[in-house]
């Protein structure tokens, strides 16, 4: 009987869909979803009808902002604010402690900000919302806080050298300053436990308070290791754009206003700020990611793409140095090459750049991969002193 | 690059639930059938668009849901019990049936909010513990003291009445109803399909 195969395939459905988000998650378990899924367009249906039920379900941490403690307010009680049109609303009704037996869209009429919601255009947030001596600059030397700073700048020097791939930091008055050169890499220890590998030409700052941990990416690409503290959100800032997690393990690409996030493990949210600060106040610009997910986000919006976890992690292998290749285009490849090096791959016959690429290669070792392309394509490589010139043979 | 075909279909097909379940039960006279017409109708509009993404998503739905249970009229030789027969409701114009707008994003808090507060008050801590507070479901268990089966139970149950309510028009006169709650979580839980009288 068929309305009890749709109940059935929706049961199916809606228990690999809490199973996937339970967090211990495998390959093998992806691959198994996947069988279900490609077995029956029915079944992958029902699973992403599922699916947005589910994404919009995190919306709900919307209506939460304001909500105190962990429980959820009584039907009705909710916090909308001002902005907010209920068509079925038939007036305002301030404050009613009785709303929740009436009519619930008459919620309060208070808006409250919360750490969920971007509260300040401010792009200093340390400075404005926190009284710690610690971020202000002049009072730093009484801080006791400060000794503990040194003692980790030494601790991440020592580590950097250890790496020896060279990268630098520096003091600056509102948190700690890393980058990498082209070419580097390097691993950053936060005081927090959390783990930062910053990539080729990368430049993070790092502000620690009681409320947040703050990272701002000025450019370039790092991962993120996060260490759990619910009471402290991990934002990273980029641009116009915020990436905000709780324990989670994530990696952000920056190019210009526009950036890249990998998720592979915990969820994570993607805020743009220009659409938060615009007529929309509800933070529909918000998009949550699970691991598998590759997002890409500029001033056009939010793509999302959910891939395997191991695909994600593919992506995610400049950790270990290495650069891996699957059907991507030599055009695509040089671009990833010249990340890495000074000495620029430079394309001159249009037709070659369209060759598949495949396979592992060392970021650095550029030279090796013009080798392996001479001796593997019609490809003919010009050497000079500050690019790498390919033409066709 | 093109985007997702999962997410495309989840943004232009699955959103209009609500109006295609309306325009269903407007045409269908047997209210037991619908899920299965809207799933098969979803199937054949995901399988189409892996061929070729239709330029007029909605339309395209609502001809497919047509075409579908014209199908079932051939096949069963369904003897329309309504005024005016079905066959002359198959051919309502999709926006004639329903003058609805893009619902702006507020209206789909709100609607979420709804469905929220529809949920049994276990089921709703749950979501709230999981969804909103990012608890994993050893904590929400932990938290509140029931077995992490019975998380999960919560948490699939919650996954699909959020799905039917998020798209389900209800007069606010009826949203807490306790009996609907009640009813709905029974039913599910018991593995029965939502009986509505006809």
């Amino acid at each position: 009987m068929g309305t009890e195969r749709t109940n059935q395939i929706d049961a199916a459905a809606s228990a690999w869909l809490i199973r996937r988000d339970s967090g211990s998650w495998s390959a093998a378990d992806q691959a198994c979803l996947d069988a279900w899924l490609n077995a029956s367009t029915l079944n992958r249906v029902a699973f992403l009808r599922l699916e947005l039920a589910w994404e919009d379900a995190a919306r709900l941490k919307a209506l939460g902002a304001g909500v105190r403690g962990d429980r959820p307010p009584p039907p009705g009680h909710w916090n909308l604010s001002p902005f907010f049109f209920d068509p079925h609303a038939s007036g305002s009704s301030h404050e009613d402690p009785q709303s929740g037996l009436t009519e619930p869209a008459n919620a309060h009429l208070a808006f409250e900000e919360s750490p969920l919601e971007l509260s300040s255009p401010d792009l200093s947030p340390i400075s404005e919302n926190t009284s710690t001596p610690l971020e202000t600059g002049s009072s730093e030397v009484e801080n006791p806080r400060l000794g503990r700073r040194r003692l980790r700048f030494v601790a991440v020097a020592t580590l950097l050298l250890v790496i020896g791939v060279g990268a630098y930091l520096k003091f600056a008055p509102n948190g700690e300053l890393y980058a990498t050169p082209i070419g580097g890499l390097a691993s950053v220890p936060m005081a927090d436990g959390s783990q930062v590998i910053l990539n080729t030409d990368s430049q993070i700052r790092i502000a620690l308070t009681d409320t947040e941990r703050d990272v701002e990416l000025g450019h370039g690409e790092a991962f993120f290791e996060v260490s759990k503290d619910a009471a402290r959100p991990f934002v990273v800032r980029a641009g116009n754009k915020r990436v905000i997690a709780v324990g989670t393990k994530f990696s952000v690409r920056r190019e210009g206003n526009g950036i890249e996030v990998v998720v592979t493990e915990g969820k994570v949210r993607v805020e743009d700020r220009a659409a938060a600060h615009g007529s929309r106040v509800d933070g529909s610009a918000d998009v949550f990611l699970t691991p598998g997910s590759i997002a890409r986000a500029d001033e056009a919006g939010v793509l999302v793409q959910r891939k395997t976890l191991p695909e994600a992690e593919e992506q995610l292998s400049w950790r270990t140095g290495v650069l891996m290749f699957r059907d991507q285009s030599l055009g695509e490849a040089a671009a990833e090459f010249n990340r890495y090096n000074v000495r620029k791959i430079v394309i001159r016959d249009p037709t070659i750049a369209a060759l598949k690429i495949e396979g592992n290669f060392r970021a650095t070792n550029v030279e090796a991969f013009v080798r392996l392309l001479e001796s593997g394509f019609s490809v003919r490589a010009e050497t000079q002193a500050d690019q790498i010139v390919l033409a066709a043979k | 690059m093109e985007e997702p075909l999962d997410s495309w279909f989840k943004r232009e097909i699955l959103t209009h639930e609500g109006i295609l379940m309306r325009f269903l039960a407007r045409v269908w006279s047997r209210r037991d059938d619908l899920p299965d017409i809207r799933q098969e109708a979803y199937a054949r509009v995901y399988e189409a668009a892996q061929k070729a993404r239709p330029q007029a998503p909605k339309a395209f739905l609502f001809t497919t849901a047509r075409h579908l249970m014209a199908d079932r009229i051939r096949r069963e030789r369904i003897v329309s019990i309504q005024a005016g027969g079905e066959n002359e409701y198959l051919n309502v114009l999709v926006d004639e049936i329903s003058p609805e707008q893009r619902v702006s994003a507020n209206q789909e808090l709100v609607r979420l909010a709804r469905a929220f507060d529809r949920l049994s008050p276990n089921c709703r801590e749950v979501i709230w513990l999981r969804r909103v507070k990012d608890l994993s479901q050893k904590e929400v268990a932990h938290r509140m003291g029931l077995a992490e089966k019975t998380i999960e139970k919560h948490l699939r149950q919650g996954a699909r009445l959020l799905a039917h309510y998020m798209r389900t028009h209800v007069p606010p006169n009826r949203l807490h109803a306790p009996e609907v709650d009640a009813r709905d979580d029974d039913e599910i839980e018991h593995g029965h399909r939502t009986h509505q009288p006809d």
